[in-house]
């Protein structure tokens, strides 16, 4: 199991900030992508220009990730 | 150094950081208020909500100001970003630079705001004067060690 994090216009599609997805071995974010967004179809066209961080720390969609993580979208951000 | 914050929900204190970057060696100041405006796109803007990846910032900020004390060579440097709901002509964020001399302040500050907003992960969402709600578009988050 991990635990997605989702912040900005991300919470509103997933409704909710967070949820628990399975995963038993570890694997590539972008992996781990691609079952999110068939679980959440909303997801698709926000994927290409998302960030991913695990466990405070932003990684590429290579970084694997393991049983147990954090794992938080980003979507673009708009501070100042 | 580490205790100082740099995402805060209460209102942002000029003054306190003016008096934490306090420094003899520094001739010239430079503050830089981002402050929320009543309108957007065309648009009339009555509030705005900030949300943050709170970890993230703190350590994308304090880079982010190390950066900048080093690539400009400037004294100081200090970023505070506000989060939670806004009302017009509040600060959401605060940057201030203090050097030697002015022109290095000057470059400095600007390029820690248009730096914090490209790697800062902060999210504004608008309320709008026609009771419509909704995120900024954004800009994909820019990173250092971020390579795709």
């Amino acid at each position: 199991m991990i635990n997605v994090q989702f912040y900005g216009v991300l919470q509103e599609l997933a409704g909710a900030q967070t949820l628990s997805h399975p995963l038993e071995a570890p694997m590539p974010v972008a992996e781990v992508l691609e079952q999110l967004q068939a679980r959440l179809p909303a997801l698709a066209s926000h994927l290409p220009r998302l960030a991913c961080a695990v466990d405070d720390r932003i990684v590429p969609r290579s970084h694997t990730v393991a049983p147990g993580a954090t794992l938080a979208l980003l979507p673009p951000v708009s501070g100042g | 150094m580490s205790n100082r914050r740099h995402l805060q929900s209460e209102p942002l204190d000029l003054m306190q950081l003016l008096e934490e970057t306090r420094d003899p060696a520094s001739g010239a100041l430079v503050v830089f208020s981002g402050t929320v405006r009543n309108h957007h796109a065309g648009k009339g803007v009555v509030r705005l909500e900030y949300s943050a990846h709170r970890a993230l910032v703190e350590q994308v900020l304090a880079e982010l100001e190390q950066e900048v004390i080093e690539r400009f060579g400037v004294q100081q440097c200090r970023i505070v970003h506000r989060e939670g709901t806004l009302d017009i002509g509040d600060d959401s964020v605060l940057v201030v630079v203090r050097s030697a001399h002015r022109p290095q302040a000057f470059e400095a500050a600007r390029y820690a705001i248009d730096t914090l907003k490209v790697r800062a992960p902060v999210w504004k969402r608008e309320h709008y004067s026609d009771g419509s709600v909704d995120y900024q578009e954004g800009v994909p988050l820019q990173q250092a060690d971020l390579e795709n």
